[in-house]
């Protein structure tokens, strides 16, 4: 972990962001910024609106009222594909891997960004492909389908597409649920990895483990707002948050 | 019997570039349309029209079929952007018959219910083709020609971000693909290289009629690729091949009654589709799993 230093460029700036569902208030004025480097971990309980957020910035939903500023500029009205272009990937929580393709097609395919008949595979493509494959373990499983992988395989498969993404602000939408203890470890070594290469990550996570692993910066969330930021430490020892995220207050 | 032989291949040649065109938006896009006998309209009309007001040039019918086609995909690609499964099915559904009607309505062009009579024979660098073989040369060229197509595409990028797409469309534009262009470009394609068959069916019958064009052509087409195995490159071409050969086949059996031929061929059809559905859902070059990529 390291230590999260004021003056870093903040990527990713969001402003009293507001998102309601009809009568339901599912994100009412959240201020958040995402400086390059660091590792913002959004806890709560379920329904606190983290994975709205996430669908906020990537263009899934669109806004109520606020802003999002990626860089400085307005993300508001740009369909997901435009926002992905731009440098933001994110993982969901049920995966949606493309599940008739296999290893090697999923990967390769979110590196092939351009939506006419033919892209050429280059050989950076190639070798970033490889790559990937190699570190996330699915390297003798790329002509498998995504379908027929087990769960850990899956779990790091969809951690390998944002891989090959070239994206440099990962959302990752409860990457480690259900990872069996050695995977779990493998699968923080990775995001560590990536973060001291330079990738700026933020992660939707119930699991406290990968939240004192790894974050910077925790933001707590309940029905929709902030009602915290801090380091893990000063979060998780709070009795009053510590209450609220298992249900008893 | 030769002749015979030609002509069963003939049509299964036009039927496999139907079926081919059609899996390529429905076995990768899964783009389930039930408006391809439409295009397949488009592509023979604007050939007899042209051959009989313009010039007899198959290069000339063919390119223009495949604009014209492209061009008028986009009638179908609007709904495609905005609904998927059974919506867009519906969709389609009104397109076909939207497309029946103008076809049967437009006298000055398609010769309304009449038809286009008397097509000329085509010509191709100089050269008339008349005969059933010549024509068996020609569907064969243009079958493998989109067979290649179809292969270079579905096994390059295009092919791999139309089974992202299929797959998971969220997840697909979340790692930056447009999915509203690579819909639209598929519809065209597709659209396009259904036409070709149209083009085909009009010089070689030299007449072209509503009748050919309507909902239950388009079914047929459907069963074509869903008996074969979507998205797979072969299983277009081998449900044409065993939708078009199980009426020529039924004929040999001695203790069918010729007067009960039809109702016995729908009944096997019916039957294969539901048998196949149950212990094949992929098909028969698909396997026995749902949806396998070639």
């Amino acid at each position: 972990m390291r230590s999260h230093e004021p003056a870093q460029k903040v990527l990713l700036e969001i402003r009293s962001l507001s998102k309601h569902f009809g009568g339901l208030q599912a994100i009412a004025d959240v201020n958040l910024d995402l400086p390059s480097g660091v590792i913002t971990t959004l806890v709560g309980p379920n329904g606190a609106g983290k994975t709205t957020i996430f669908n906020l910035v990537t263009g899934h939903l669109s806004a109520s009222s606020g802003t999002i500023h990626w860089l400085g500029e307005s993300l508001a009205g740009q369909a997901p594909w435009r926002i992905a272009r731009k440098g933001i990937a994110r993982t969901f929580q049920d995966l949606r891997l493309f599940s008739h393709m296999t290893v090697e097609e999923n990967v390769q395919t979110v590196m092939e960004r351009s939506s006419w008949l033919w892209q050429r595979k280059t050989p950076e493509m190639a070798a970033k492909l490889e790559q990937v494959l190699q570190e996330t373990g699915l390297i003798h499983k790329r002509d498998q389908r995504a379908v027929d992988l087990a769960y850990a395989e899956r779990k790091f498969l969809s951690l390998a597409r944002i891989m090959a993404s070239d994206s440099f602000l990962w959302l990752l939408d409860e990457p480690a649920s259900g990872l069996d203890p050695r995977s779990f470890d493998r699968f923080v070594e990775l995001l560590k990895t990536y973060a001291q290469r330079g990738v700026t990550i933020c992660i939707i996570e119930h699991n406290l483990d990968i939240v004192i692993r790894l974050s910077d910066t925790v933001a707590f969330l309940d029905q929709g707002r902030i009602l915290a930021q801090g380091t893990s430490d000063e979060i998780l020892k709070d009795p009053h948050l510590a209450a609220i995220y298992f249900g008893d207050r | 019997m030769l002749a015979y032989l030609q002509n069963i291949a003939v049509l299964f040649a036009i039927n496999a570039i139907l079926a081919m065109a059609l899996n390529f938006i429905m076995g990768y896009a899964g783009i389930f349309s039930l408006a391809q006998a439409v295009f397949f309209g488009i592509g023979a009309y604007t050939a007899g029209y042209i051959a009989l007001n313009v010039s007899d040039s198959l290069l000339l019918s063919m390119a223009t079929a495949m604009g014209i086609s492209a061009v008028l995909s986009m009638a179908l690609a609007l709904p495609a952007l905005r609904v998927r499964g059974e919506y867009f099915v519906a969709a389609s559904l009104g397109l076909q018959m939207i497309g029946v009607t103008i076809f049967s309505e437009w006298k000055s062009v398609t010769g309304g219910l009449g038809g286009l009579v008397g097509v000329p024979p085509p010509v191709i660098f100089g050269y008339t083709l008349t005969s059933t073989g010549e024509f068996l040369a020609l569907a064969t060229v243009i079958l493998l020609a989109i067979l290649s197509i179809t292969a270079l595409l579905v096994r390059g990028s295009f092919g791999r971000s139309l089974m992202a797409l299929r797959d998971s469309e969220s997840a697909a534009q979340a790692y930056g693909k447009n999915v509203n262009t690579v819909k639209t470009l598929s519809v065209a394609v597709s659209a396009a290289l259904a036409s070709l068959g149209g083009v085909i069916y009009a010089f070689y019958m030299s007449f072209v009629n509503v009748e050919v064009f309507t909902l239950e052509m388009s079914i047929l087409l459907m069963a074509m690729v869903i008996i074969g195995g979507t998205g797979t490159l072969l299983g277009p071409v081998v449900g044409a091949a065993i939708v078009m050969a199980l009426p020529a086949a039924l004929t040999y059996l001695p203790f069918i009654p010729p007067g009960e031929l039809g109702t016995i061929q729908q009944i096997i059809y019916g039957s294969a589709m539901v048998l196949l559905m149950m212990f094949r859902p992929g098909g028969l070059v698909g396997g026995r799993s749902k949806g396998k990529t070639a």
